[in-house]
């Protein structure tokens, strides 16, 4: 019950940070904080792991978007010095809020409803999968989801790299 | 209350070694931050032929605690036009996650924090929020000095961070295993048996790396005082300063004390094992990143990228491939 109990309260503790850390990103005007933000959410994004018993995917999240990710969105920021008052720091109208609220209910919706309805029988208690074990999955049974997912890393550069001379060629 | 009961009954064996490591780990931390001060003053007279501190007690072994008190007493100013916030988060941020850093190493068989079978793992996940330290200083505090700092520091660990993980990951597919106790375990005793004799490339690119990512010279380009007063910390006075400072030394530690469970059998040492190799050996190494940084000239920031992506990054990937087909051919 009492372990539970502690859960429970990581939980929620894990949850405030990445909401808080996430609005903080959305609404703070100077991008430097707003980072700050961001680094927030993906710190209560690895304790969420963590409490899934996942500690080699906390760590990599850590390792990854906090110790790459995050420096290259900071090196993005400083190479442009985006000034904190541009156009977006004006109040957006009440249309365009309700829109952006819409926006990010509707996959969360979506997600939460399929969630509810087609639930997967889920352990009352996670497990921690050895590294070896994880690996090996990864390139046996689900290889090709693990291979699509590098793909998708693969359009995302390619796609930085063709709005880049897009962008040179209308100069 | 019993569920009061098995609440304490449940986590505590693990919780109070964890509470009793960190504050082992502080007292460590601190002495080690004076001590390796005097080392470095000490070297650096020694190199440069002359006496070093010597005023101060005996030997100016008392030295360190003057100047830390001076650190200690100074006003912490904060400059105009700075960002309040993030000019103070920083150098909490450079220091608080040292800790993690020093829980999962095995100093003996049994002298250990968190005995995690993803050691490595953990202290090179807590290892990247220095840089982020660094970054927010330099871009907090309204100096150009200051943004320049940040800048390399960004472009140079994140640059060396990838040989330094090839170079980490060659010797866990050799073991086996993120855990530093298991990899010191399957080294034996003797030189001969150290992980260095096998993956020598391996320690070069991750020394080299590790003095890269500390920021010491010959690779101290983020603070490079001769050029940027003195980079991403030319506005702390006091001890924000002093954080910075204790961080890049705890670091240190770090870097040698995994290069030590990593290649040269940790606690393990010739004869009889125990913590005294380790830190024998430990300091071995935090020795020879001091005497580098008296010996080497700074290089240029060309010549560092340079370095990294044409040399150490080509190189730590031949060494991963190589150990990889070794590892599925002989064992």
């Amino acid at each position: 019950m009492t372990n539970q109990l502690v859960v429970q309260i990581s939980f929620a503790i894990y949850a405030l940070l990445i909401v808080g850390g996430g609005l903080w990103a959305v609404l703070d005007k100077s991008l430097i904080r707003a980072l700050v933000g961001l680094i927030l959410t993906l710190f209560g994004v690895a304790g969420m792991y963590l409490l899934m018993a996942a500690p080699l995917i906390a760590l990599m999240q850590l390792l990854i978007y906090v110790g790459a990710v995050v420096v290259l969105i900071f090196f993005a920021i400083m190479l442009t010095r985006a000034p904190a008052g541009g156009e977006e720091c004006d109040k957006p109208d009440v249309r365009q809020l309700i829109l952006a609220l819409l926006g990010a209910l509707a996959p969360a919706a979506a997600l939460g409803f399929a969630i509810h309805k087609y639930a997967k029988a889920a352990r009352e208690v996670a497990s921690e999968i050895a590294p070896a074990v994880l690996g090996k999955v990864f390139l046996e049974p689900y290889v090709l989801a693990f291979e699509l997912i590098s793909v998708v890393l693969f359009v995302a550069m390619a796609g930085a790299v063709l709005l880049g001379f897009e962008r040179r060629r209308a100069k | 209350m019993p569920d009061m009961n098995t609440l304490l009954a449940g986590i505590p064996a693990e919780l109070t070694r964890l509470v009793l490591a960190l504050i082992g780990l502080m007292a460590f931390i601190g002495l080690n931050g004076l001590a390796l001060v005097w080392v470095e003053r000490k070297v650096a007279g020694h190199v440069q032929r002359r006496p070093g501190p010597y005023e101060v007690g005996p030997f100016g072994l008392i030295q360190p605690i003057v100047d830390a008190v001076k650190l200690v007493g100074k006003q912490l100013a904060t400059p105009a036009g700075a960002d309040k916030f993030l000019f103070w988060l920083a150098p909490l941020l450079s220091f608080l996650p040292i800790f993690l850093l020093f829980i999962p190493i095995p100093f003996s068989e049994n002298l250990v924090g968190l005995n995690t079978n993803l050691g490595v793992l953990l202290i090179l996940a807590f290892a990247g929020l220095n840089v982020l330290a660094l970054c927010l200083a330099g871009w907090g505090q309204n100096n150009k000095w200051g943004l320049l700092g940040a800048g390399r520091a960004v472009a140079q660990s994140v640059a060396y961070e990838i040989p330094l993980l090839l170079a980490v990951l060659a010797v866990s597919f050799q073991t086996g295993s993120l855990s530093l106790a298991e990899i010191t375990a399957k080294q034996g005793a003797w030189p001969w048996q150290w992980n260095i004799v096998v993956q020598p490339l391996a320690f070069f690119l991750y020394f080299i790396c590790a003095v890269a990512e500390t920021n010491r010279a010959p690779f101290d380009l983020p603070e490079a005082e001769s050029e940027l007063t003195a980079g991403f910390h030319t506005e702390y006075s006091g001890m924000g300063f002093g954080l910075f400072f204790l961080a890049e030394y705890a670091n240190m530690i770090v870097v040698c004390s995994v290069a030590t469970v990593l290649f040269l059998g940790g606690w393990q040492g010739p004869v009889e094992p125990g913590w005294w190799w380790f830190l024998i050996k430990m300091y071995a190494l935090l020795v020879v990143i001091i005497w580098f940084r008296w010996t080497y000239p700074r290089v240029r920031f060309d010549q560092l990228l340079n370095l990294n992506w044409k040399w150490l990054l080509p190189l730590s990937m031949v060494n991963l491939l190589a150990t990889a087909f070794a590892v599925k051919l002989f064992a």
